[in-house]
């Protein structure tokens, strides 16, 4: 919403500094974006009449105008469109610089003709954006004047309106609040005693049918005869210009102008396209469609509110709207008019639609058609259901002053103002929630400055009405709000509060796990919760459960169902890096939602660039998870199991305290490919991981026995089975079998390997003999015999 | 005699050599044992002078030899040394250093500050409904605020989450208040891309509830995380705003000098207020007041470690992530 400063001091008279305004209206919720400084006409422009036109003897397009400003004449070449004998707009005379253009504009030659200068588009002086041509100025700009004087510099204040405050989408919000602050006087144009509110008793020739009063429930129009259509006068121009529109005529600049100025939304008519003068305010119908203003051809939807008028007209009675068979909208009520029937050149006779629509039906039809509007959004946000006969009048009363219209003594009103109900109201609570000391007294002067009307019903209980034009006031919190606002946030003090509140512990981040494998030498990534199906299936992870509607993108189209193809993904990026170690803690969308770690392995762990590294393999991949789950206290087994992002024989479950939390393997070499990697080792796990708090056994008392053996086993014999085997029959003092090494080759044969075992005897109390350590190994021996494997000596 | 003996042992080069040195003038048949056995020979007189002038000889040897024994040792030992030379130079053998994810950092220093001021640390789910995310927030159907939160929907009907503040409807309704719990946790939405907007960021979000919790209460809350992130003296501004579920609602901002500019300015944060009691009524409360302050971590993040694109933090180049290692 922009402010002009200017505008602002027409209804507050003297303003403070603009730095004070600023911090006010912050400091009262109106914050300001920017403070724009708008240039004014750049001197040395005058005001003149194009007298005479005519074509460029050698350049088809431009045209020699002779231009009158006061005493002088001249002659300039022009290249716009519109210029016309009669005209009046601006002449830029040789030596006048134009800031717009960076440029000084001299006397010269165009194609053989001599230029005095140039005339302006009003984008070239600066005053605003338009491609249409010169600036057009009305009779009340006198020939041969500096524009200057006329149309000097502006300071605007933007302003970001939140979405309660509707009041504040027009500058007499702004100005309400500023008033009530600073203990100003407010001149309220839509107040004035000048204005004629139109006399609804007597009959203008116009009828208006409102079929939907839910979302209808206030609708006016008045009729405003000999309407002479054209340029704005200069402030007029300039005002609406400061307001970031761009001026188009007098009745159009008028009602933006009221739109801006008091937040009421209006359309104007051209009478001759209301049939027999009927308005009527229907839903729309199935199949039925709209040419906008903005030139769209919109597919209506029944739910949409529309204006129309009767299709022809019905013969004398002009009540007999049913007769006449249809009606063909000619409006989206609230959002946009229609392309043929508002205000044009020639139009004399105005209908001034200044109506009052239910905030969620506009936004309902705005958002199914796209459409963003100054009217949708200010009716969305809740106009001041009492405005539309004032704003009205107002407008009437501008119309007779720049175009010379004539308002009809009636007018149409259609619907009555509902009152909004009066709050319940504890002066006290302002201190009880707040902690500011406002005496009630400065309370309900606050309140009232703002336009509610208070009564005290007893001691600490007031009935306060909120005035119609704060839609967003409706419960006691409001009205704390309002009186903390006025007298100033800043005053609030700090405290801490003495709650009865322990927190319990724990880890929902996943602090410990992000500290190890940072420890452990990994990276951490933030990849997106968004992915493309596509990216999900070249990483083979399961297909998207959850889509998008609007994605930003067909590669941000689904929600992730795992971690890992975004850490393939990082790899990818950084296929320079030749050793990395990534990982990530998010969450995954697969038939519900889950928390997941997921770790990225590839290249070298043990770096230096002089020397042999330790390069990756599966072994070191499980030796990260298996440090983590020494340092979890947590027990960790990995199972050979088949995963289809993974290589079929280098691929685990992970069991974490015999739980199975995911998977660690080696990617496919198919899918790697398709990222663009070699080998590559990558585990994505459940969260949490369990954590076991440390308990301390006591030391062993007794030295531990060791033998050693080895057993050669088929492939495909695990060393987990085999252990588990072994292990069943090794007797009571068994405390622990390890492999030392581990042999493929020639000695064993192709097909079998050799697992060298260490095996660790201790007896709790006392030490083992010989015989009885021989005694267990006799067993494991016959153990491994009777399983068909190899003892090798 | 004595001389060319002497000789001998300071010119062996090496153990090995004095040893044979020792063994020709000490050994059984060495010239000093073989001149002993000479002895018998003579008379008495005789033997007993040539007997202590052996001795001498013997004594005078045995000493040469251990010294040289001493000076062999100690240039072995330096040889030694000299052959373990290193390069202290070269690069060492290390695994790489790894590095938690800046917004982490920038998490985990916020949720050690807020468990440190009694707050519990709460995440929730980043796949929402319209009931947690809008509507128990007091953000009606059809309301305008709700384009302030432009929302990713999903073809079920659901949505990720437009901030943080879903999970104060989910806390509210399994706890019963007084309480203080904090949320960090990542929300989405759907606004076009640059280098200050991503559609994917993270907030962290408090919400206190008590019997009577007060709007100084929630600036001493904000001051005292401004004054744990910011030093002694941190300065807070708030400032009326409208969020739907808050009410008073207001922004808050916080006088910071900016480390890379040195200027002292109001940094914007967040937005904060008195939670609405419609949020109250959705959740079954009565009786009670609370706050809820809130702020994204990019922001935080970009302002205080020079991030110039926000799209950094999640493009995952290990030329970044590396430089978040030793960020405090």
């Amino acid at each position: 919403m922009r402010v002009p400063v200017g505008a602002l001091a027409e209804m507050l008279g003297e303003l403070p500094s603009v730095d004070e305004l600023v911090a006010t209206l912050d400091g009262l919720g109106l914050p300001v974006d920017a403070v724009l400084e708008l240039p004014g006409a750049p001197r040395g422009v005058l005001v003149a009449d194009l007298i005479d036109v005519r074509p460029h003897p050698d350049a088809v397009g431009l045209t020699v105008v002779r231009v009158r400003a006061g005493e002088r004449e001249a002659e300039v070449v022009c290249g716009a469109p519109n210029a016309r004998v009669g005209l009046r707009s601006a002449w830029v005379p040789p030596g006048t610089t134009l800031p717009a253009l960076g440029e000084t504009i001299a006397a010269r030659e165009v194609r053989g003709v001599r230029s005095e200068g140039m005339l302006a588009s009003p984008r070239e002086l600066g005053l605003f954006d338009h491609q249409g041509g010169l600036l057009v100025l009305g009779d009340d700009a006198r020939a041969g004047s500096e524009l200057a004087d006329a149309w000097g510099p502006e300071t605007v204040l933007e302003l970001e309106i939140t979405p309660n405050r509707a009041d504040a989408t027009g500058l007499l919000g702004v100005a309400r609040d500023l008033a009530a602050k600073l203990l100003l006087s407010l001149r309220d144009p839509s107040r004035s005693e000048a204005l004629d509110l139109g006399d609804p008793d007597v009959f203008d020739g116009l009828h208006v049918e409102v079929a939907d009063p839910e979302r209808c429930p206030r609708f006016t129009l008045r009729r405003i005869e000999g309407v002479r259509v054209g340029p704005s006068p200069v402030w007029l121009q300039r005002r609406v210009a400061a307001f970031g529109l761009r001026p188009r005529n007098n009745v159009v600049d008028v009602t933006n102008l009221v739109t801006f100025e008091l937040g009421q939304p209006s359309h104007a008519y051209d009478v001759r396209a209301l049939t027999g003068g009927v308005l009527q305010v229907r839903r729309a119908r199935a199949e039925e469609r709209l040419r906008t203003l903005g030139d769209d051809e919109l597919a209506l939807d029944p739910d949409d509110l529309v204006i129309a008028t009767p299709e022809r007209a019905a013969d004398g009675a002009p009540h007999a709207l049913a007769a006449v068979g249809g009606s063909r909208a000619i409006g989206l009520a609230g959002v946009i008019g229609g392309a043929g029937d508002s205000v044009r050149d020639d139009t004399s006779d105005v209908a001034l639609e200044v109506a009052h629509f239910e905030p969620v039906g506009v936004r309902r039809t705005a958002r199914r058609h796209k459409l963003h509007t100054d009217a949708h959004y200010r009716f969305e946000r809740g106009v001041d259901p009492a405005l539309p006969e004032r704003a009205s009048a107002r407008i009437a009363a501008l119309l007779t002053e720049v175009a010379g219209g004539t308002p009809h003594t009636g007018v149409t009103v259609v619907g009555t103002v509902r009152a909004a109900p009066a709050i319940d109201f504890r002066p006290s609570r302002v201190a009880w929630l707040t902690t500011l000391e406002v005496s009630a007294d400065t309370q309900r002067a606050m309140l009232e400055r703002l336009g509610c009307r208070v009564t005290i019903a007893g001691d600490d209980a007031w009935s306060v009405a909120p005035p119609s034009w704060r839609v967003d006031l409706g419960i006691e919190e409001d009205l704390i709000e309002e009186v903390a606002r006025l007298h100033g946030f800043e005053h609030i003090a700090s405290s801490v509060p003495n709650l009865a509140f322990v927190p319990p512990a724990g880890d929902p981040t996943h602090r410990a796990l992000r500290d190890a494998l940072v420890e452990n030498g990994f990276l951490e990534t933030i990849s997106y919760a968004f992915t493309g199906a596509a990216e999900l299936a070249s990483a083979r992870a399961p297909a998207a459960s959850v889509v998008l509607t609007e994605p930003q993108g067909v590669e941000r189209a689904v929600l992730r169902t795992a971690l890992y193809p975004g850490l393939l993904a990082a790899a990818r990026l950084n296929h320079a890096e030749r050793d990395l170690a990534l990982f990530e803690v998010g969450r995954v969308f697969g038939a519900e939602e889950r928390e997941r770690v997921a770790l990225l392995l590839r290249g070298r762990r043990l770096v230096a660039p002089w020397r042999a590294g330790l390069e990756v393999d599966f072994f070191v991949a499980k030796g990260v998870l298996e440090q983590l789950a020494e340092r979890f206290g947590a027990a960790l087994e990995l199972r050979p199991a088949a995963a289809d992002h993974l290589h079929p024989h280098a691929a685990a479950e992970v069991l974490w305290d015999g739980r199975a939390v995911g998977q660690l393997g080696r990617v496919h070499p198919e899918v790697a490919a398709a990222f663009e990697l070699g080998e590559t080792f990558v585990a994505e796990l459940e969260l949490p991981l369990a954590l076991h708090a440390p308990a301390l056994t006591p030391l062993p008392r007794q030295p531990f026995a060791e033998r050693d053996l080895a057993v050669i086993v088929p492939q495909g014999v695990t060393f987990a089975e085999l252990r588990g085997a072994l292990a069943a029959v090794a007797g009571p003092w068994l405390i622990s079998l390890e492999p030392f090494d581990v042999y493929e080759g020639e000695q064993v044969g192709a097909g079998r390997r050799s697992l060298a075992l260490r095996f660790r005897f201790r007896h709790a109390e006392r030490s083992l003999a010989d015989a009885e350590v021989e005694a267990c190994m006799k067993e494991v021996m016959q153990a491994a015999r009777a399983a068909g494997y190899t003892l090798r000596t | 005699m004595l001389d060319e003996a002497l000789a001998e042992i300071r010119s062996a080069p090496d153990a090995r050599a004095l040893q044979q040195v020792r063994v020709a003038w000490l050994g059984r048949k060495g010239r000093v044992t073989e001149r002993l056995k000479t002895l018998g020979g003579l008379a008495p007189e005789e033997r007993r002078a040539a007997g202590a002038e052996i001795n001498a000889l013997k004594q005078a040897l045995e000493q040469a030899f251990d010294e040289r024994e001493r000076e062999l040792e100690a240039a072995a030992v330096q040889a030694q040394l000299e052959r373990e030379r290193v390069d202290v130079t070269l690069p060492g053998l290390r695994p790489a250093a790894g590095a938690h994810h800046l917004l982490s950092q920038v998490m985990h220093k916020l949720t050690d500050v807020f468990r440190t001021l009694g707050y519990e640390v709460v995440v929730g789910p980043e796949l929402e409904d319209d009931h947690h995310n809008f509507e128990a927030l007091n953000f009606p159907p059809e309301h305008p605020a709700r384009d302030t939160q432009d929302t990713f929907w999903t073809s079920d009907g659901r949505l990720l989450r437009t901030h943080t503040s879903p999970m104060q409807v989910r806390y509210m309704r399994d706890h019963r208040p007084p309480f203080k719990v904090v949320v960090p946790g990542k929300v989405f939405r759907n606004e076009a891309v640059d280098t200050t907007h991503e559609a994917q960021f993270h907030q962290l979000e408090a919400l206190v509830v008590g019997e009577r919790i007060t709007m100084a209460d929630m600036r001493g809350a904000i001051e005292a995380m401004a004054v744990a992130l910011f030093g002694p003296g941190t300065r807070t501004r708030l400032q009326p705003t409208f969020f739907p579920f808050v009410e008073p609602g207001a922004e808050f901002a916080i006088w910071w000098t900016h480390p890379k500019t040195g200027k002292e300015e109001w940094l914007e944060l967040g937005g904060c207020g008195m939670v609405h009691p419609n949020v109250f009524r959705a959740v079954g409360y009565e009786g009670v007041t609370g706050f809820a302050f809130g702020f994204g971590l990019e922001r935080m993040a970009m302002v205080t470690y020079g991030v110039a694109d926000i799209r950094d933090l999640y493009r995952g180049d290990v030329r970044v992530l590396r430089q978040f290692r030793g960020v405090a």
